[in-house]
C-alpha cells in the first residue's frame, strides 16, 4: 500500500504543478507595476464614461496605476486613482479618459505638467480635462455627414439648376464668363489698339513712350487681364474646386456663387471696360486730350498701378476673386 | 489441523472477557415484509449458540441486528446489558462478525485483510501485527496463502481467511454467519472445531448461524430454531432428538419421499 | 415524490458523509499511505488524459475565435480570449468532467461493489468507519490534485491555442503577440478564480460519488445502476455549482 516509487511520483507531480503555478503568477503579475498600494488622487469628471475599476491611469503611455475605485460626488463623477509611490504628479497636469479600443477599454491618461511645477501630494485633487467619447463624436460625425449631404445638395440643386428655376448658378457664371471672355478679348484688342495709337501718335505721346515702365505695365497687364480670363474659365468649369473654396468659407466665391447681384455687377463691370475701350479706341481727340494733359497721365499711371495691384492680387486669391477685383479695381 | 498446542493462547496479549447478548421481542420489517417476529432469547456469556433454520428464515438479518448493521423496528438487542446500536459498544466491546460470503477487502491482499484491524487500531507495532497475523493465518492452515489477493482463493479458502480476521481482532463475542456452508465435509469439521476450540481456549461469546446438523448437535450448547420470522425451539441440542414441533422435525431429518415430493404437496 | 425524496434523501446523506469525513480530518496523517494512493489514482495517472484534452480545447478555442476574427481585425486577442476562457471556465470545468468520468465513476464502482459484497459491513463490524477509511483519504487527495491539474489543464490548454495560432494560415500570429495580450489584461486572479472552481468541483464529485457509492443497495446489478447514477449527478452538479461559483467569485 504504502508504494515508495508511488509517493515519490505523487511529491514530483505536486511539485510540479506548485511550480507551474508559480510560473503562471510570476508571469501575469509580472506587468503589475504596483508592487505596494502607492498613493490616491482625485480626479472628477463629468462623466467617467467607459471607465471601471482597474483600469489603468497612463503618463505618457506608460502604465503608473490603476483606478482603485469610482464614485458619484455631488453633480460630478470621482475616479480615485492608485499611483505608483515612485511616480510624482506635476500640480499643472491633467487627467484625462482616453480610449485604448472601440470596445470600450480606457485608461486614464495623464500629461507630464511643466517641469518645475511641484508634485501633487498623496490625497490631492487633480485637473482634468473632458474628452469626447466615441458615442458623442459619432454622433457628431453623423451629424456633420448629413448637412454636409444636405449642402451638397443644394450646392449641386443651385450650380445645375433644378429645371423650374432657369439654369443653375453655375451655369449662369459659366455663361457669363463665356459671354465676357468675348467682351474682355476685345477690351483687351481695343487696348493694343491705344497702344499702337500711342506708338504711332507724337508730342505727349513720346514721354509716354519714354516712360517704358508704364508701357511694361500695360503689356503685362493685359497678359495677365487674359491670364486671368483663362484661368477664371478652367476653374468655373471644376465645381470641386468651387466646393472646397465654398467649404474653406472664402467669402468672394461665396458672394459670387451664391449672389445674383454679384454675378450681375461682374457682368455689368466688364460691359463697362468694353464701353470705355471703346469709347477711348472712337475718339481720337478725347485720347489726345487725355495724353496731352499732365495730371491725366498722372491719373493714368495711377490707375495702371491700381490695375497691377489688382492683377498681383488676384494671384493671392484665387481667379475668380481675382475677376472681382480686376473689375472693382480697374474701373 | 486445529492443534491445540499451536491454538492455545495465540494471542498473548488477549484478554477476551466473553460478553452475553439478550434480544426482547425483536421485530423487524422491510417495507411491508415482516422478517423477524417479536424474538426474544439470550445467549450467556461463554456460550456456543447455535441458531438454524430454513433458508429466508430471518437469521442472517437477526445476526446483523447484534453488530448494529440493522436497527430493529421494535424490540431491543443488548450486549453486555448495553443497546447494541450504541457508540459505547462500539468502543469497548470487540465484536467480529463472519460473513457468509467472507465479504474480504479485494483490494487487499489476504495479510493485508488480516492486517487491517489491528493497524487501524493500533494493537501494537507492525512486527506484533505480523506474528498475530502469522498465527491467524496458521491456525486455519493458510500460511502459503498470505500474498493472494481474494479473487485467487476457493470459496473455503475464503471463508477460512474471513475467519482468521475475525481472530486477529481478539473478539469477546463472534458471530458466524453460515461458516460451513460450501465446505467440504473435512474442512466443515475443521471449522467445526474452531469454533469450539476458541470457545474453551479464549472464552468467548459464539453466536453460529448454518443448518450444519452436525455442527449444532457437536458444538453447540444451545440451539435456536427460526421458521417464518419466529423462534419455534430454544434448548440444548440434545432436546432435538425428539423435536416436539413437526416442522422441526421435518427440518432436522427431511425425508426424501419420491412418491410424495413436497413441491406436490404444495400444490395440492 | 418518490424522486423528489430521493434527491432529499441524497443531499442529506451526502451532507451527513461531508460532516462525518470532515471529522475525521485529524486521522490524515496515520493515513498517509492511502492518502497517496489516491493521490496517485487522482492526480498522476489522470494528468495525460487532462494534458491530451486540454490542448486540442486550446487550440479548438484559437481556431474557432480565430475564424470568427478574421474578418474583425484584432487577432492578437485570440490570446487573451483562450487564455481567459481556459483559465475561467474550461480549465477547471473540464477537469473536472474528466475527473468525474475518471474517478468519480471509479470511486461509485469500488464503492458500491464493497457495499454489495458487504465489506462495507465488515469495515462496521470492526469499527473502522468507511467514512474514514475510503472517503477522507480520497477528499484530501483531490483537494491536494485538483489545482495541480488545473493548472496543468490551463497551461497546456494555452500553449495549444498559441500553437494553433501561429500555425493556422488565417491566424497566423506569432506567439509572442499571443502571450502579450494575456499578460497585459489578465491576471492571476484569473487562474485563481478557476483554481477554486476546481477544488469546488472535484470536492463535490468525489464526495457525491462516495455517497452513491456506500448508498448502494441491493445485488451486483447495483453497482452499474450506482455507477451511472454517480455519473449523471456529478456532471449536473458541475453545471449547476458552475454558475453559483462563477457567480460568487465575480
Amino acid at each position: 500500500m504504502n508504494n515508495p516509487q508511488q509517493a515519490a511520483r505523487v511529491g514530483l507531480f505536486f511539485l510540479l504543478g506548485v511550480a507551474l503555478t508559480w510560473v503562471t503568477f510570476e508571469t501575469l503579475s509580472g506587468g503589475k507595476i504596483l508592487k505596494d498600494d502607492g498613493y490616491r488622487l482625485i480626479a472628477g469628471f463629468e462623466t467617467l464614461k467607459e471607465l471601471k475599476v482597474g483600469d489603468e491611469v497612463r503618463m505618457a503611455g506608460v502604465k503608473i496605476g490603476d483606478v482603485a475605485h469610482t464614485r458619484l460626488a455631488g453633480r460630478r463623477a470621482e475616479a480615485v486613482l492608485r499611483i505608483a509611490s515612485s511616480v510624482k504628479i506635476k500640480s499643472d497636469a491633467h487627467a484625462s479618459i482616453i480610449m485604448a479600443g472601440l470596445i470600450g477599454s480606457n485608461y486614464i491618461g495623464i500629461d507630464l505638467g511643466s517641469a518645475n511645477a511641484p508634485d501633487l501630494p498623496p490625497g490631492a485633487e487633480i485637473q482634468t480635462r473632458s474628452t469626447p467619447d466615441l458615442n458623442s463624436v459619432m454622433t457628431q460625425i453623423g451629424e456633420m455627414g448629413k448637412k454636409l449631404e444636405a449642402a451638397l445638395g443644394n450646392l449641386g440643386g443651385a450650380l445645375s439648376g433644378d429645371g423650374q428655376g432657369g439654369p443653375g448658378l453655375l451655369q449662369k457664371v459659366d455663361l457669363l464668363v463665356t459671354e465676357n471672355r468675348e467682351n474682355l478679348s476685345k477690351a483687351t484688342a481695343n487696348l493694343q489698339e491705344i497702344t499702337a495709337k500711342v506708338n504711332r501718335g507724337e508730342g505727349t505721346l513720346g514721354r509716354m513712350i519714354n516712360d517704358p515702365s508704364l508701357h511694361d505695365d500695360l503689356v503685362a497687364s493685359i497678359a495677365e487681364i487674359k491670364a486671368g480670363a483663362t484661368e477664371a474659365k478652367t476653374f468655373l468649369a471644376n465645381a470641386q474646386s468651387i466646393v472646397d473654396e465654398v467649404k474653406a468659407g472664402k467669402g468672394a466665391i461665396g458672394a459670387l456663387v451664391f449672389d445674383q447681384k454679384a454675378g450681375d455687377d461682374l457682368k455689368a463691370s466688364i460691359a463697362n471696360l468694353r464701353a470705355v475701350s471703346d469709347k477711348i479706341a472712337q475718339d481720337e481727340g478725347t485720347l489726345g486730350k487725355l495724353l496731352s494733359d499732365d495730371s491725366i497721365l498722372r491719373d493714368a499711371q495711377a490707375i495702371m498701378k491700381k490695375a497691377d495691384r489688382a492683377l498681383d492680387g488676384m494671384d493671392d486669391t484665387g481667379p475668380i476673386t481675382a475677376v472681382g477685383v480686376i473689375a472693382n479695381g480697374l474701373f | 489441523m486445529a492443534d491445540p498446542q499451536t491454538t492455545r493462547n495465540p494471542f498473548t496479549d488477549a484478554e477476551s472477557q466473553a460478553v452475553g447478548v439478550e434480544i426482547h421481542d425483536l421485530s423487524k420489517r422491510f417495507g411491508q415484509v415482516e422478517v423477524l417476529k417479536q424474538i426474544s432469547f439470550s445467549v450467556a456469556p461463554g456460550e456456543i449458540f447455535v441458531l438454524m433454520g430454513p433458508s429466508g428464515s430471518g437469521k442472517s438479518v437477526l445476526l446483523k441486528h447484534i453488530v448494529a448493521l440493522e436497527k430493529p423496528t421494535s424490540g431491543r438487542v443488548l450486549v453486555d446489558g448495553r443497546e447494541a446500536a450504541s457508540e459505547e459498544i462500539r468502543e469497548t466491546v470487540r465484536m467480529a462478525l463472519v460473513f457468509q460470503a467472507g465479504a474480504l477487502f479485494n483490494s487487499m491482499s489476504v495479510y493485508d485483510n488480516l492486517a487491517l484491524y489491528p493497524r487501524e487500531h493500533r494493537v501494537t507495532n507492525e512486527q506484533g501485527i505480523r506474528e498475530k497475523v502469522m498465527r491467524a493465518l496458521q491456525i486455519l492452515s493458510l500460511e502459503n496463502a498470505h500474498q493472494k489477493y481474494p479473487s485467487e482463493l476457493s470459496g473455503g479458502m475464503k471463508k477460512r481467511v474471513a475467519i482468521a480476521r475475525a481472530l486477529v481482532m481478539e473478539p469477546q463475542l463472534m458471530l458466524y454467519d453460515e461458516p460451513t456452508s460450501e465446505l467440504d465435509p473435512v474442512m466443515s469439521a475443521t471449522i467445526s472445531e474452531i469454533i469450539a476450540t476458541l470457545k474453551e481456549q479464549y472464552h468467548v461469546t459464539s453466536i453460529v448461524v448454518s443448518h450444519d446438523r452436525e455442527l449444532a448437535l457437536n458444538i453447540a450448547d444451545r440451539v435456536g430454531i427460526l421458521m417464518g420470522g419466529r423462534l419455534v425451539f430454544l434448548g440444548p441440542p440434545a432436546e432435538l432428538a425428539q423435536p416436539k414441533d413437526p416442522r422441526v422435525a421435518d427440518f432436522l431429518n427431511p425425508r426424501i419421499d419420491l412418491q410424495n415430493p413436497r413441491f406436490k404437496q404444495l400444490e395440492t | 415524490m418518490r424522486t423528489l425524496n430521493r434527491v432529499l434523501e441524497g443531499i442529506g446523506s451526502t451532507i451527513l458523509l461531508l460532516l462525518r469525513s470532515v471529522a475525521y480530518l485529524p486521522t490524515l496523517p496515520r493515513q498517509f499511505g492511502r492518502f497517496v494512493e489516491q493521490c496517485y489514482l487522482i492526480g498522476y495517472t489522470t494528468l495525460p488524459i487532462v494534458a491530451i484534452l486540454s490542448f486540442f480545447i486550446g487550440s479548438v478555442l484559437a481556431l474557432q475565435s480565430g475564424y470568427a476574427a478574421q474578418n474583425l481585425g484584432p487577432k492578437q486577442f485570440i490570446g487573451l480570449l483562450v487564455g481567459l476562457t481556459m483559465a475561467r471556465e474550461l480549465g477547471p470545468v473540464m477537469v473536472a468532467v474528466l475527473l468525474t468520468g475518471r474517478v468519480g465513476s471509479a470511486i461509485a464502482a469500488e464503492l458500491a461493489s464493497m457495499k454489495v459484497y458487504q465489506e462495507i459491513d465488515a469495515l462496521e463490524t470492526m469499527n473502522i468507519p468507511p467514512a474514514r477509511m475510503l472517503v477522507m483519504p480520497r477528499l484530501a487527495a483531490t483537494l491536494f490534485m485538483m489545482p495541480v491539474l488545473t493548472i496543468i489543464a490551463d497551461l497546456v490548454g494555452w500553449f495549444g491555442g498559441a500553437i494553433i495560432a501561429k500555425y493556422t494560415s488565417f491566424i497566423a500570429i506569432e506567439p509572442a503577440s499571443y502571450f502579450a495580450t494575456m499578460r497585459q489584461y489578465m491576471d492571476f486572479d484569473d487562474v485563481l478564480n478557476g483554481l477554486i472552481k476546481a477544488e469546488v468541483f472535484g470536492f463535490v464529485i468525489v464526495l457525491v460519488c462516495c455517497n452513491i457509492g456506500l448508498n448502494t443497495r441491493g445485488g451486483p446489478r447495483e453497482i452499474g445502476a450506482a455507477v451511472t447514477r454517480a455519473v449523471v449527478a456529478s456532471l449536473i452538479l458541475i453545471l449547476v455549482l458552475d454558475y453559483f461559483v462563477t457567480k460568487a467569485l465575480m
